[in-house]
């Protein structure tokens, strides 16, 4: 029987403006309240609003170069392809993007730059059940807490197995809830939270990992997941279970995160796919992979 | 010393001349120079190679080449000039003019050659306070010219060189008035506006000391080079931020007839300039803004907009168009629907500007159309009956990233009734979102979602939520599944963005949550 489970959420303050608003960006949520407010979206839809900008908005500053150079051609008498050549170094060499995940430092030169460096470095993923994440140390607390049943026969002799997901607070728990816990309340996570859920992929979805998972992917377990509906993450601590989950440990997917952690304090990182609940399982054991 | 360019009127390109490594190291200059000019936005300083009384010998020096081991040459040669000029100024005795005018016109050749103008040997040896005198009145014309020349290419240059000029200001602009001969105002307005370009302090300086009404005098004209050369001085004067000398423009009396007159019929060249002065008086003065509609200034710069081949001259007459709309559309609904079916349309022109191959004008021109999608439903409809909604939709797809998000808000701002109060949650138009989708844009707002720039990310999550929520049938998730949304709002999970983050989520909860895909 479901036991539909009530959420608290966090209340946007209406944000009329489709135009990103960087002082509430991150004070909405400040602002808001937390409400019980299951089934209505508390969300900035967007609103049509007239966008101005003054004549010295760096909106404008591509059209205001090329008043520049073209004017300068005069001057230096350059041709056609020198200036379209200088156009693209001015432009390349002055814009780069920050990488927007937390931690990482990186500065890219190009969208294509920042596609190849997310999925270098960004995309570590689980071979046994397919998740990904986005530094390597959280694959292998995933799947230590998932598919380890070393692990599990830790926690169930009271051992403190679960750590805390932000880098650098080292401090470890007995039980997954209580390190929820501790992530809302000391590293401010939200309360929705969850390292670990049941997934149900899209067929696309599924599909685009099988194929990149092919080559890799031996085990028989993996084609039953694969075509089976949902990806329930029950590992077996069979013999040939644990050997695998052993053997990912190692393996090419685990790609090494060029960051070094740490660096941040504080807001370290968040959900993971939360997309479906096929179906609901009380989360009272806590225990993501079960053990036989 | 030897006239470099009597040789012939050549205009060989450089590389001919000198071959590939300065090729290379003039690129790398020039780099760095666009690059110091991009970060000073529009310092739209300009060297005068060319005299304004025409003096065509010197054209040809304009193509010289100025290797580096040449450069110390020639400030020695500056600082010469200088020199003389310095004797021939305190020499009083008979033929005294004609030695100052020697004296200048060396000077000034010197100044005008290379892209780099031995401008600081110039000043260190003491060119100001000479060329300052030179500029006294009663000066005979050839004197005032060449010292205004001389100043011209001083102020053409780094920063402190322009503030040197402070001097010479007070002189300079006396003699911008009437009485002066055409060459000589005209180059006292382009020394003028060397310095107005050089940044706010300067001109403010420039502003108090009275420049902007004699400036503002000198294009009632009908034509000349005089105009041109004093409306880009002008343009630079009033460029702001500060609205102030926008406002001054303002109350000159006449001026506006002549900004309109001069939009209409003058030449590309001097329009362009015309059309930078009405960029900032749109921006800087609502008085402007309702004059110059008033006065039916929509008109003119739509058949600027549909004529002209110059990219020169379509940025900032489109840039004006785009300022006027974001002001008060309401004010221009009537002319736009009324509008609607004829040559210059608005919606056409804008579309043909979506056409180019600029890239700067198909961003400004999305953005001037998403302002009009953001006025009234009739707006909406304007825009969403036309051609124009398959080249936005194509351009979703397939251009560069800045132009790709301002087409998102004119496809999203097409898709929602603007709101009233602050209360009432938009609405959604069903129709315009459905055949949007139905168009194909899906994709290319979940690519946004991906993207690392944040307002673009927020619109393509706040679009995503339109089709969750409005489209019928409750289809929109199945949509938004099958291009990856799912996994592109996956992706915020490790966002160090947390308003995003708490988006994505709440999408994905409240449409993918427990209950979706089970009844499959």
């Amino acid at each position: 029987m479901f036991v539909r489970r009530r959420r608290k959420r966090i209340l946007f303050e209406f944000c009329c403006s489709a135009l990103l608003c960087h002082s509430c960006g991150g004070e909405a949520m400040a602002m808001g309240m937390a409400v019980d407010t299951v089934g209505e979206l508390a969300f900035p839809v967007w609103n049509p609003i007239r966008r101005r900008f003054p004549p010295d908005s760096p909106f404008f500053a591509s059209g205001n170069v090329e008043r520049e150079l073209l004017a300068k051609q005069v001057a230096l008498d350059l041709t056609e392809d020198e200036i379209n050549h200088l156009q693209i170094i001015v432009e390349t060499e002055s814009r780069r993007i920050s990488c927007p995940i937390a931690g990482c430092r990186e500065r890219l030169k190009s969208l294509d730059h920042f596609e190849d460096h997310y999925n270098a470095r960004h995309t570590a993923s689980c071979s046994v059940c397919s998740r990904v994440y986005p530094t390597s140390r959280l694959l292998s607390i995933h799947i230590s807490e998932a598919h380890d049943s070393f692990f599990q026969a830790k926690v169930a002799r009271g051992y403190d197995m679960y750590e805390c997901l932000v880098e650098g607070c080292g401090l470890k728990f007995k039980t997954y809830k209580a390190r929820r816990r501790h992530l809302v309340d000391k590293h401010k996570f939200p309360t929705t939270f969850e390292f670990f859920k049941k997934t149900q992929l899209s067929k696309k979805r599924r599909d685009k990992l099988q194929r990149q998972h092919v080559s890799k992917l031996k085990h028989k377990e993996d084609k039953e997941e694969a075509s089976s509906d949902a990806m329930e993450v029950e590992d077996k601590a069979s013999g040939d279970g644990l050997v695998s989950a052993l053997s990912t440990l190692t393996t090419a997917d685990t790609t090494p995160s060029n960051v070094s952690f740490g660096r941040r304090h504080g807001r370290g990182l968040t959900f993971v796919p939360r997309s479906v609940h096929r179906e609901k399982r009380t989360e009272s054991s806590s225990a993501p992979g079960p053990t036989n | 010393m030897a006239d470099d360019g009597t040789a012939s009127n050549r205009r060989d390109p450089i590389k001919s001349s000198v071959g590939n490594v300065a090729g290379q190291r003039r690129r790398q200059q020039a780099v760095t120079v666009a690059k110091e000019r991009r970060e000073l936005l529009v310092r739209a300083k300009r060297l005068c190679r060319v005299g304004t009384n025409g003096d065509v010998e010197d054209a040809c020096v304009e193509n010289e080449m100025m290797i580096d081991e040449e450069q110390p040459i020639l400030e020695a040669q500056a600082s010469k000039a200088v020199e003389e000029l310095k004797s021939a100024v305190q020499y009083q005795e008979k033929g005294a003019m004609q030695k100052r005018v020697i004296a200048l016109r060396e000077l000034r050749r010197l100044l005008s050659k290379s892209e780099f103008p031995p401008v600081e040997a110039a000043l260190s040896a003491g060119a100001i306070p000479l060329l300052v005198q030179c500029l006294s009145f009663g000066s005979p014309d050839e004197q005032l010219l060449e010292s205004a020349w001389c100043l011209t290419n001083i102020a053409a240059g780094k920063p402190e060189e322009t503030k040197a000029l402070l001097p010479a200001l007070p002189l300079l602009i006396a003699h911008l008035g009437e009485k002066s001969s055409a060459p000589v105002a005209e180059q006292c307005a382009w020394a003028i506006g060397n310095v107005a370009g050089e940044g706010e302090d300067l001109r403010n300086v420039l502003l108090s000391q009275g420049a902007l009404l004699p400036l503002a005098r000198m294009i009632f004209p009908d034509k000349g080079s005089t105009v041109r050369t004093a409306a880009w001085a002008l343009s630079n004067l009033i460029k702001g931020p500060e609205p102030k000398a926008a406002a001054q423009l303002v109350k000159v009396d006449g001026i506006m007839d002549a900004i309109l007159r001069h939009l209409k019929k003058t030449d590309e060249v001097t329009a362009i300039e015309i059309a930078w002065i009405i960029v900032y008086l749109s921006a800087l003065s609502d008085i402007a803004t309702s004059m110059l509609l008033k006065g039916g200034i929509l008109q003119l710069l739509l058949e600027r907009l549909a004529t002209s081949k110059s990219l020169q001259l379509l940025i900032p007459v489109l840039r004006s168009v785009g300022n006027f709309v974001a002001v008060d559309p309401k004010a221009i609904l009537t002319i736009l629907i009324r509008e609607q079916n004829t040559e210059e349309s608005i919606v056409g022109v804008l579309a043909k500007c979506l056409r180019s191959e600029h890239r700067v004008l198909k961003k400004e021109a999305a953005w001037v159309l998403s302002n009009i999608a953001a006025g009234s439903i009739e707006h909406k409809r304007m825009i969403h009956s036309t051609e124009v909604m398959s080249l936005l939709l194509r351009l979703l797809s397939t251009s560069p990233f800045d132009i790709r998000k301002e087409v998102a808000y004119v496809l999203g701002n097409l898709c929602v009734e603007s709101a009233e109060g602050g209360d009432t949650k938009p609405r959604i138009i069903q129709e315009h979102l459905v055949s949007i989708v139905r168009g194909g844009c899906l994709p290319g707002f979940i690519e946004l979602v991906r993207s690392p720039d944040i307002e673009a990310a927020r619109l393509g999550l706040q679009f995503i939520e339109l089709v969750l929520r409005g489209i019928p049938n409750g289809e929109g998730p199945k949509l938004v599944e099958g291009e990856d949304g799912i996994d592109a709002m996956e992706r915020f999970q490790f966002h160090e963005n947390e308003e995003l983050r708490v988006m994505a989520n709440s999408l994905v909860d409240k449409y993918f949550g427990e209950n979706y895909g089970i009844d499959e």
